[in-house]
């Protein structure tokens, strides 16, 4: 087990959980401030940050220009200015074609036995401990992990590690600047002779591929090439995990234990839950940033304002993900089908990437737990949970269940 | 002989505006004002270029179809 973000004080309030949050009402461009004092446009309604993700005058690689703002209180590795997410325009674009062919939908259909076997194999080691177990430690925090190093041929190098790693990598307050700056540099080593072992020694997996089509696009350096492939070691782990936690959470609340069933019973009812589930709950409480952040490198307008070049917007996923310009009000309808995308894994370039992967993680994970577990249920009311926080997210730390 | 031509559709509702397409085939292929892609003309001349869009879409909102026998072109393997 690797030492997770610290929990909370234990005289905090009890933090509600992710899907009882309020979310602001989705309305016109709006101004607030990042924990650093840095101004920023909010955009919270769906077409606004649909426009904005998509638009050419706004950028990610400016936020880390030498004249721009601060943004984050700690370092963090989604400032490494070498990463993909971190590039705009035609620079960005040859990256991402390098990997994209890996991680389309049909690509990813066929990983699906793959993916299949894990969740698998960790569900029935779970049901085999006994009840009650923490599901966390059993199965949302292994499984992304478990399932990236699967797909890029990790297995046998030590796991652990890079959990600790991108723990670090992503936190906020749980860690100090130099322990963070630390894991940063041991995991891009890491990174670096991986890039070097498997352009020796080519196999089937995924960095190997990455290896290899980066080789023969040209133009990529080994240093994005470093950063892209420790990029999906933390992107399989923290997101994935959050989202996992958090939707059961939500799913094990005693008023959806029919949709539980439900999702047990029938994958298609997982994948519609899924979809549902990934729009209404968000990954966290945005408190080092309201949104996902662009600077302007245009003067643009945006929903009636205009945004001068030079300033920053956050574009808040989660009040657009409820915009009732798109979705219906009121209760969620777990099985009925989305309509339009949500906005959970952004738009524009930088969509993520592993969408489909993760889409395919958490139907799974949950198709399966319910299944083996139809009766499963919170072993503690839910005000007693102790919380993870992370960069942009927050899940539970454990989360012990009975059945 | 020129090969047969082929019709591009793009579905509004899938698309996030990944402004892939439009880079790999600028021919047949832009973002629209309201960051969806469209096609630049009712059918196009089949190329590669307008196949690796295809392929490469990162929802697979994108479609090439043969213009006449109506058979999917593209993405397909
Ligand atoms: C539920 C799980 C996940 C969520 C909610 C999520 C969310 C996101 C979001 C919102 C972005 C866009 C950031 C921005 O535009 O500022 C993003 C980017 C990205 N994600 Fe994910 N992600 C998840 C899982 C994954 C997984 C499993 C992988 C990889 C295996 C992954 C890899 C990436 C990469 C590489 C990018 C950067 C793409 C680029 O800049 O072109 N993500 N993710
Ligand atoms: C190529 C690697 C990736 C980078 C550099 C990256 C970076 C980002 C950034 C900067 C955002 C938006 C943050 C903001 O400015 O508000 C985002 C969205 C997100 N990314 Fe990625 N991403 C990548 C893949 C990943 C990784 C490495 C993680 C780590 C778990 C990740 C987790 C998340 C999460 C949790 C969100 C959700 C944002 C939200 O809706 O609150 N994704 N990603
Ligand atoms: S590649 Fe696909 S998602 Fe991206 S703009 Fe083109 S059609 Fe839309």
């Amino acid at each position: 087990m690797t030492t997770a973000a610290h929990p909370e004080a234990p005289d905090a309030q009890p933090l509600v959980p992710l899907h009882c949050l309020l979310h602001a009402e989705p309305g016109p461009p709006r101004q607030a401030a990042l924990p650093t004092g840095t101004p920023v446009w909010v955009l919270s309604r769906h077409a606004d940050v649909r426009q904005a993700l998509a638009h050419p005058g706004f950028g990610r690689a400016t936020l880390h220009a030498p004249d721009a703002p601060p943004l984050t209180l700690t370092p963090n590795i989604l400032d490494d200015p070498a990463s993909m997410l971190n590039s705009d325009g035609p620079d960005h674009q040859q990256i991402r074609r390098t990997v994209q062919r890996a991680f389309t939908p049909r690509a990813i259909e066929r990983w699906r036995p793959w993916v299949d076997g894990v969740v698998r194999e960790l569900v029935d080691e779970l049901a085999a401990s006994g009840s009650p177990a923490d599901v966390v430690a059993a199965l949302t925090k292994p499984l992304p992990v478990r399932v990236i190093s699967r797909l890029m041929e990790l297995e046998g190098l030590d796991i652990d590690r890079l959990g600790h790693w991108s723990d670090h990598a992503l936190s906020t307050t749980a860690y100090t600047a130099d322990e963070i700056r630390t894991a940063i540099r041991e995991f891009s080593e890491f990174g670096y002779q991986l890039v070097v072992a498997r352009r020796e020694n080519p196999g089937e997996d995924l960095v190997s591929s990455l290896v290899q089509a980066a080789d023969q696009t040209g133009g990529v350096t080994e240093e994005q090439l470093t950063s892209l492939t420790i990029g999906l070691v933390i992107a399989g782990h923290e997101t994935t995990m959050t989202s996992f936690g958090n939707a059961l959470v939500y799913l094990l609340d005693p008023q959806h234990a029919d949709a539980w069933r439900r999702v047990g019973e029938d994958l298609s009812a997982a994948t519609a839950a899924t979809e549902q589930i990934l729009r209404t709950v968000p990954l966290g409480d945005r408190t080092s940033a309201p949104g996902l952040l662009r600077r302007a490198v245009a003067d643009v307008e945006i929903g009636g304002v205009l945004i001068p070049e030079g300033a920053i917007i956050a574009c808040d996923a989660g009040s657009a993900n409820h915009d009732p310009a798109v979705y219906p009000t009121g209760p969620t309808d777990l099985f009925s089908p989305l309509g339009a995308p949500s906005l959970t894994f952004g738009a524009g370039p930088h969509h993520c990437l592993g969408a489909w992967l993760a889409r395919m993680e958490l139907e799974l994970g949950l198709h399966h737990l319910a299944r083996v577990l139809p009766d499963l249920r919170l072993a503690a009311p839910v005000e007693d949970i102790a919380w993870r926080t992370g960069l942009l997210t927050r899940s539970p730390l454990r989360l012990d269940v009975a059945w | 002989m020129s090969p047969d031509p082929v019709v591009v559709t793009v579905d509004q509702t899938r698309c996030i505006g990944s402004g892939l397409c439009a880079r790999t085939a600028p021919d047949a292929l832009a973002l629209g004002p309201n960051g969806r892609a469209i096609p630049v003309h009712p059918t196009a001349a089949p190329s590669h270029t307008l196949t690796e869009a295809a392929e490469m879409c990162p929802v697979e909102a994108i479609a090439v179809h043969h213009a006449t026998t109506g058979e999917l072109l593209a993405p397909i393997w």
